[in-house]
């Protein structure tokens, strides 16, 4: 038997309006205060914009760091960086949370997203780790920065109801990258069991709706159901840019970005079967030895090193996989690499990651691709 | 937060008015600033001159949270020059239960001689909070005692803000043995809280429900048809003030069989209010429906299509949907906008179950966004 995996693309505006010139990515940009309720993920765009993700504001706040100078990575290790970071804001490491990390491409610097508090007036920060190891926070005070909103989709034959009031739908961001022109971004509703992906052309134009598709993934039988995407990274195979989707349950999932139209039905790809009592967390593409692979990590089955040049002929994985065994694109499960929580890359050769070491401490390393 | 006494214990020579002293900030609560007095006149009007980037000025006045094993950091914060005052106002509160060490070194004002002058540290133990374990749980959705094997989400909600991170230690799904069943929920690391904070969202693994993938052939479903369970909720989990909850919390239910129909809303019936009263409109939506959602995807629109405005309720475990208008009703013609995404207790939703047969249901599968069921009163 063979079946394929089956991604239904429904609701929708123009995927891409036509991006504007790539030439000055910083018009439209103002310079002031950049005011978040919540910040991560976050990742950069190019000359050092970072993307910062506030979903308790439902938006997508892009920041010029200024931070472009280029130079050669160097190796990171910051032990305890919880407890660093506690300190600089002036509390216990058990009140920080560390929601995301990113490494900015044009100065290999890395910036840290962080939750100052637990509560419901907990505070997001952005913290960069300098050269030399130490932490400053980045002042949101005055920074050329643009904001979109994601905004509700109107429902259909309900003429001026608004927004109700308490409305606690929300919907989380689970991933953003930045591909070419447009920043890709994964939703999860805390109502809805479903995923959107949204596409929105950067520079932000004044009413960016953007796109947005959900994204239904099968079982390896005949039943397929909705179901969030998890982490996830656009990938060119040869010219074609693909989106490498890990869900939060099980399968890998490859589909061409060129095809998430409105309305229509997409046909993907499980690449790989991740095994169970597994969440991928987070996801790079990389090169070496002339080849292209791709860093999965995971919270159970540690760091996965997949191959890509099976990704571009997969074949798709044809029934269920029994024996907690693997299937479809091979990958190998890196040992070395344990306890990793945030995983970017920090320059060609290296990744940066956040990992668990002894006694719970968190630290930042910097560790050669494998 | 009460006031603080000023300390002073280790004067260095030639300073001996410097004092460190923790003054309240009038116009913010829990905010203190850090007061340094005694500098003399032209040592601080050299000190505004020098016009230091912000990078040197913790040598001189810093305040380090004191955590054992973690080398001292200085916390961030704003230093200026105020009358006869140096101040250094924390950029965040300081907390419960930490003790704050601030550090003047005159040895790096402008002109010190650092061979006489020394440094001056002030500890601050800020006093704990009292507890006060008052927060409960208030409900947990489906409220109904009897829920089905392919059940998809509860919410549980709270009587005041919760905490956020490592949620899941507290959350324990609880078989008739009263062992806890293994990994039955979605974790996400975003948790999915309401804005406010007083409702989480808990989905049950979808890998526990749906058929014919890896994780339910071999550790089996998250819930049994036949069996008893229990949600479990800890009271160690601490609320958005850092206290514990008022008591643990469980929510006894029996599985029955997997519903996998789709809500049929040709089948709702409703009864309909007098006019020129605000009774409420009840509709019966023959099945229990996913909570938060029947609540928001069901709209009452008038002739022309505008939202009526009201309250919608639910009675009678989410199978009784009833909308409270804000004003009296008017003969007419309506209808309920129902969303076709609205969920019943197992994700499955309007036209569309939710395991989709590839094989048999792709084709009927309903593309509209909304259905319209009219309603007339008189």
């Amino acid at each position: 038997m063979k079946s394929t995996q089956l991604l239904s693309v429904a609701l929708g505006l123009a995927l891409l309006a036509g991006a504007a010139s790539a030439a000055n990515w910083t018009s439209g940009m103002t310079e002031g205060k950049v005011t978040l309720k919540s910040a991560g993920p976050i990742t950069f765009g190019p000359d050092g914009i970072l993307f910062i993700a506030d979903t308790k504001s439902a938006a997508i706040v892009a920041i010029a760091t200024g931070d472009t100078k280029g130079g050669a990575a160097k190796a990171v290790k910051v032990d305890g960086i919880n407890s660093k970071v506690a300190a600089l804001l002036g509390t216990a490491a058990d009140q920080i949370i560390l929601d995301d990390l990113a490494v900015n491409p044009a100065s290999h610097t890395a910036y840290l997203a962080v939750t100052r508090g637990r509560g419901a007036g907990a505070t997001p920060v952005l913290v960069r780790v300098k050269g030399d190891g130490n932490l400053e926070v980045v002042s949101l005070d005055k920074v050329k920065h643009a904001r979109v909103e994601l905004p509700d989709a109107p429902v259909d034959g309900v003429q001026g109801e608004g927004k109700r009031q308490s409305n606690p739908r929300q919907e989380s961001i689970t991933d953003i990258a930045f591909l070419e022109d447009r920043l890709l971004i994964a939703g999860l509703s805390n109502e809805e069991f479903s995923s959107t992906l949204r596409a929105i052309p950067f520079p932000f134009q004044k009413v960016a709706n953007g796109t947005s598709v959900e994204i239904y993934h099968g079982a390896h039988g005949r039943f397929e159901t909705r179901s969030p995407i998890r982490t996830f990274v656009p990938f060119k195979v040869g010219q074609e840019a693909q989106l490498l989707a890990a869900y939060t349950c099980t399968p890998l999932v490859q589909f061409p970005i060129s095809e998430l139209k409105p309305g229509a039905k997409i046909k993907g790809k499980t690449i790989a079967e991740l095994g169970n009592r597994n969440r991928p967390l987070d996801m790079i593409v990389y090169q070496k030895g002339g080849k292209d692979w791709l860093l999965l990590a995971n919270n159970s089955r540690g760091v996965m090193k997949i191959t890509t040049d099976s990704i571009e002929n997969a074949e798709s994985i044809t029934a269920p996989v029994g024996g907690g065994g693997i299937k479809g694109t091979k990958y190998e499960t890196i040992d070395a690499w344990k306890g990793v929580e945030q995983l970017d890359k920090l320059d060609a050769g290296n990744a940066l990651v956040i990992r668990r070491g002894e006694g719970g401490a968190l630290n930042l390393e910097s560790l050669p691709l494998p | 937060m009460p006031a603080f006494g000023a300390e002073a214990p280790n004067q260095p020579p030639g300073f001996s008015a410097v004092f460190l002293r923790w003054a309240p900030v009038p116009w913010e609560t829990n905010r203190l600033v850090l007061e340094v007095s005694g500098i003399a006149k032209d040592t601080l009007a050299a000190l505004q001159s020098t016009n230091w980037p912000a990078a040197n000025w913790p040598a001189l006045l810093s305040v380090f949270v004191e955590q054992p094993g973690v080398e001292p950091v200085p916390m961030l914060g704003e230093h200026r020059i105020e009358g006869a005052l140096l101040r250094f106002a924390p950029a965040f509160p300081l907390e419960p239960g930490l003790r704050y060490r601030a550090v003047f070194d005159a040895g790096q004002l402008p002109g010190a001689d650092s061979a006489v002058a020394g440094k001056v540290t002030s500890i601050l133990q800020v006093p704990v909070r009292p507890e006060r374990a008052t927060t409960t749980v208030t409900q947990v959705y489906p409220s109904a005692d009897v829920l089905p094997e392919n059940l998809l989400k509860f919410y549980v909600h709270f009587s005041a803000p919760m905490s956020r991170g490592d949620i899941y230690e507290h959350i324990r799904l609880l078989n008739e043995a009263n062992l806890p069943v293994e990994l039955p929920f979605l974790e996400l690391a975003e948790e999915l809280w309401s804005h406010d904070m007083l409702r989480l969202t808990l989905f049950i693994d979808p890998g526990r429900i749906k058929r014919e993938v890896k994780p339910l052939e071999e550790i089996g479903p998250a819930l049994v048809a036949g069996r008893r369970f229990t949600l479990a909720i800890g009271s160690g989990w601490k609320d958005a003030n850092g206290n514990r909850m008022k008591q643990a919390f469980f929510k006894r239910f029996t599985v029955g069989p997997p519903d996998r129909d789709p809500p049929d809303p040709r089948r709702w019936g409703y009864q309909a209010p007098p006019i020129r009263t605000r009774e409420p409109l009840a509709i019966d939506l023959a099945k229990p429906m996913d909570s938060a959602l029947a609540l928001r995807m069901i709209h009452v629109v008038d002739e022309s299509g505008r939202a009526v405005p009201g309250q919608p309720f639910l009675t009678e475990r989410e199978r009784i949907w009833k909308f409270l208008p804000q004003h009296s009703w008017k003969a007419g013609r309506y209808a309920l906008i129902v969303e076709t995404t609205i969920e019943d207790l197992a994700g499955n939703n309007i036209g569309k179950p939710f395991e989709v047969d590839v094989f048999d249901g792709v084709a009927r599968r309903l593309e509209q966004k909304t259905v319209k069921l009219p309603f007339e009163l008189k």
